[in-house]
């Protein structure tokens, strides 16, 4: 099985990696032409003052939003699996919308809200608050309060069952709740929180959109940034985007090394036929306080981006300082009016996100499989592959996609995927595996390897085995898995506005069609809308796979 | 444990080496028509788009729509060609780097009949690669101005089909009375300016790089370099793209701009408090292009295209009711809009030049802007 898996994820990430990256070594390969490229390249990012500040910045910006909203992400989710207060359902609820929102929209929102004559200012007569947002400190603050889904949802996954006798066994030996907490159960769910840091970390070194926004007012590059700068030069650069996409397939190596080097000993499938659900405390004195808390907590990473763009898709003009008279639901009604290009892009993005959520949840259960159980001489290739896609901004792997699928060669057997829907289902697949994967591993860490092992014994084939043992125990991660890689491709933006085949519009890049068109609004109302919908079909699939969560939720409430 | 740290870089490094083995097996089995010329008969790139799609009806060519990439109009350019001609057409639209990229990509094996898009110097380099279809004339050619036919090149391998200014000067009256407001490029450097004006970045925005290259041009690199210094000092902020220079714009963060032209009137139709400048020397324009791919399998349909958007009244419809409607058509006969100022003068650098400096210039605009 782990060279299907590798075998996979070779053809659905590493080959069109690589396709870009060859252009360093042998530029013009795909067109027959054989000239040995500039190899200086490759050191051009110390001498070329761009490149060089586009890494550092890179760098200060993955390893301060790491921290930042790992932590952040952490507490959250420990808060959250502890006690049960009637606000955590909206806490969830948020954590989904901020990881499937495009991060250019939340950009907008923080810039409409942040900028000098911005809501902030106008409003509530914040003037320091511009100059706090615009900063490279300003930008990790914002950036941690977008990306912390990513490690909160790989922690709370993992939080999901819980084992009390090793704890117990602890307090007995006459450990204090603190002490308990530092050295049982913290280190126990460091494999999920090293995960989460790391999807933190590649996530925030591979995004565009957010930092453009933002740091365009204090000129702060970053590595995508100039990728970005690569493509959009003539004579295009292919080469130069694959030394700096190297660069940043360099960086993931390195952070997993540092992974690799914090878990080297330890051993953390402590779930065992004793363990049971995690039982949420209520006490009613701190639930007050903890209502308090999420709600402020999520007015400020909900409310601030998504109030300023709920604002700007109501008002007539993007100016604030209009009050009451200015508000419109005009941009509503234009959604209606030509709402046939709107429901065209998303039906199309719809049905390649759930084709990519089925597709990639099964390729994520046997990358996730194989990392946790299997004996695989390369399971650590496969580990490092699994996550490129994360930190490789889409507009590269979208030109690999090119590359690989539109060889003469192919048409003959059927398999020019290029111009067709295929690509993009692909490359969302592509796209998402890294979160999927990530969750899954985050829960099948704590399923020994011996439950599996003992129903083997009795004679239970792999598919009982998994139907049986791992499923079961596993559930709320895969259905957590599969939606977050539907919602993600939905709004996926990158990789298919170089790959939608022609006529096949998709709610991405029809949004982004209308922000270059000035239309904000309007580019808010369609975003609001389609992410409403797909908000609602998430959580109605959640309702359909894990009623029991919501109920007790709600009982507890 | 360490040595097991080791191993994934090298297994990552194998597969590096022998996905290079595998290409260059896949390359060497398709050698392109761009490059060789051999494989006329070759594929049909059109069909291969269809693949998987809806099936297209019965038609003038025979079931095989053109494939056309554009940047603009693609709201109603193709309903009003089917219509005319009864060609079938199907549309890609992006952001002109987007559908730059895809072209550069494709090379081997091309999915496009015919690109239009406002990006004169990047399809002057594909025609000057023999990517496009050279030498052929069409009828509504001759109908062209003589700001336009001056711009068709020697090899005939693209028409201008309308022009609009990659830069003019806008003020936000509210921070900025209009009467204070500059007249000139040059004025823009003036301190009076200081941290008030912002542009798009020429190594990210499309419409940026013509206008630069109309200074770099005019005045030569060294003193293009110096002017774009001198007003990077005086506190000048540059954005990634349009959108956001007229957001900063509107936002209060800067109150002076250069800014594309159907984004300034956008603005200024929006009610927002906005004064357009067109600068006494004139505002650089880009210019919207239509070139033929050389190797089409649909070359009627695409000279039927070209023929059709040469026409005045298609023009006069696209500045109707067409999105990017501020522009200056090619076609005499047709009229700009009206509220599009009577002094509005075009400036362009000429694209052999720019096209040959767009990297260093390019370049230049992004270190600049790390320091």
């Amino acid at each position: 099985m782990g060279w299907l898996v590798l075998a996979i994820l070779f053809f659905l990430i590493l080959l069109p990696l690589a396709a870009v990256i060859i252009q360093v070594l042998l530029p013009g390969v795909f067109f027959g032409q054989w000239n040995i490229g500039d190899l200086s390249l490759l050191l051009d990012v110390f001498t070329r003052p761009l490149w060089l500040a586009s890494l550092k910045n890179s760098l200060y910006l993955g390893v301060g939003t790491t921290v930042f909203a790992t932590a952040l992400g952490c507490a959250l989710a420990i808060v959250r699996s502890r006690w049960s207060f009637q606000t955590a359902r909206l806490l969830d609820l948020a954590v989904w919308v901020l990881l499937i929102t495009p991060s250019f929209i939340l950009a907008q929102g923080w810039v409409m809200f942040a900028a000098a004559d911005g809501l902030a200012n106008a409003w509530l007569g914040w003037t320091w608050i511009t100059s706090l947002v615009f900063s490279p400190e300003g930008l990790v603050v914002v950036m941690s309060l977008s990306k912390f889904p990513l490690a909160y949802l790989a922690i709370a996954s993992a939080l999901e069952w819980k084992v009390d006798r090793l704890g117990e066994a602890a307090r007995l030996c006459g450990g204090s709740l603190w002490t308990v907490w530092r050295t049982v159960e913290l280190p126990l769910l460091l494999p999920a929180i090293c995960s989460g840091a790391l999807l933190v970390f590649m996530d925030t070194i591979g995004d565009f959109g957010l930092p453009a926004s933002i740091a365009a007012v204090f000129r702060f590059p970053t590595l995508p940034y100039s990728i970005y700068s690569a493509l959009y030069t003539s004579p295009i650069r292919f080469d130069m985007a694959g030394v700096l996409s190297f660069y940043l397939v360099l960086l993931i190596v390195a952070a997993m090394s540092i992974q690799f080097y914090v878990m080297r000993k330890a051993r953390f499938d402590v779930l065992s036929s004793r363990a049971t659900r995690q039982e949420r405390k209520t006490t009613k004195r701190g639930s007050l306080w903890l209502n308090i808390g999420c709600i402020s907590f999520l007015l400020v990473v909900i409310g601030i981006p998504f109030g300023a763009n709920l604002l700007m898709s109501i008002s007539d003009t993007s100016s604030m300082d209009q009050g009451l008279q200015g508000l419109t639901l005009r941009h509503y009604e234009e959604l209606f009016a030509n709402g046939e290009a709107l429901l065209d892009g998303l039906l199309h993005s719809l049905g390649i996100a759930a084709t990519a959520g089925i597709i990639g949840l099964i390729v994520g259960f046997f990358v996730a499989y194989v990392l946790t159980y299997s004996p695989f001489k390369y399971r650590r290739a496969v580990d490092v592959i699994s996550l490129v896609s994360l930190a490789v901004p889409g507009v590269v792997l979208g030109i690999g996609y090119i590359f690989v699928w539109n060889q003469r060669w192919l048409e003959p057997i059927g398999l020019l995927l290029y111009g067709t829907p295929w690509i993009l289902a692909l490359a969302s697949v592509a796209g998402a595996i890294p979160i999927i994967t990530r969750v899954i591993v985050g829960a099948m860490a704590k399923v020994p390897g011996q439950l599996l092992a003992a129903a083997q014994m009795q004679g239970a084939s792999f598919v009982q085995r998994v139907r049986w043992i791992l499923l079961p125990l596993i559930r709320g991660a895969l259905v957590a898995a599969g939606l977050s890689a539907f919602g993600s491709s939905v709004f996926d933006l990158a990789a298919t506005s170089i790959l939608f085949p022609p006529d096949f519009m998709t709610l991405p890049v029809f949004i982004n069609k209308a922000f270059e068109d000035l239309k904000f609004a309007y580019a808010a109302a369609s975003t609001l809308m389609g992410g409403g919908l797909v908000v609602l079909i998430i959580v109605i699939v959640e309702l359909l796979f894990q009623p029991k969560k919501w109920k007790a939720g709600r009982d507890h409430a | 444990m360490n040595k097991k740290n080791r191993k994934p870089k090298w297994s990552v490094l194998t597969l590096l080496v022998s996905t290079s083995l595998l290409f260059a097996g896949c390359g060497q089995g398709s050698t392109t028509p761009a490059a060789s010329g051999t494989d006329k008969a070759g594929n049909q790139p059109a069909a291969s788009t269809t693949t998987g799609s809806a099936p297209t009806k019965e038609d003038k060519s025979k079931g095989e729509p053109l494939v056309v990439y554009l940047n603009d109009f693609d709201e109603i350019i193709g309903p009003m060609f089917e219509k005319e001609t009864g060609y079938k057409v199907k549309l890609v639209s992006g952001n002109g780097a987007e559908i730059m990229s895809r072209i550069e990509a494709e090379k081997g094996n091309p999915h496009w009949d015919v690109v239009w898009m406002d990006a004169m110097p990047s399809i002057h380099k594909l025609g000057k690669d023999g990517q496009l279809l050279e030498g052929w004339t069409p009828n509504n050619a001759a109908g062209l101005t003589d700001f336009a036919a001056k711009l068709v090149p020697a090899n005939k391998t693209y028409y201008p089909t309308g022009a609009h200014a990659a830069g003019v000067i806008i003020a936000n009256t509210k921070q900025l009375p209009a009467d204070k407001a500059p007249k000139s490029w040059n004025d823009l450097v003036k301190p009076e300016f200081q941290n008030m004006v912002g542009m798009a970045d020429p190594a990210v925005a499309a419409p940026a790089y013509p206008f630069v290259a109309w200074f770099f041009q005019q005045e030569g690199m060294d003193k293009g370099k110096a002017y774009f210094d001198q007003l990077l000092q005086n506190g000048a902020r540059v954005y990634p793209k349009n959108p956001n220079v007229a957001k900063a714009l509107t936002g209060g963060e800067i109150k002076l701009a250069a800014l594309q032209e159907s984004n300034a009137y956008t603005l200024k139709n929006k009610k927002e408090p906005v004064e357009i400048i067109w600068p006494e020397e004139g505002a650089p324009a880009s210019v919207r292009v239509a070139g033929i791919q050389k190797d089409t399998k649909n070359v009627e349909a695409a000279k039927a295209f070209i023929d059709f958007i040469l026409d005045p009244k298609v023009q006069q419809q696209l500045i109707d009711q067409g999105e990017e409607s501020y522009f200056e058509p090619s076609a005499k006969g047709a009229v700009a809009k009206k509220d599009r100022a009577a002094n509005a003068k075009l400036v362009v650098a000429d694209p052999e030049w720019a096209s040959e400096h767009e990297a260093e210039i390019k370049q230049w605009f992004a270190d600049k802007a790390v320091k």
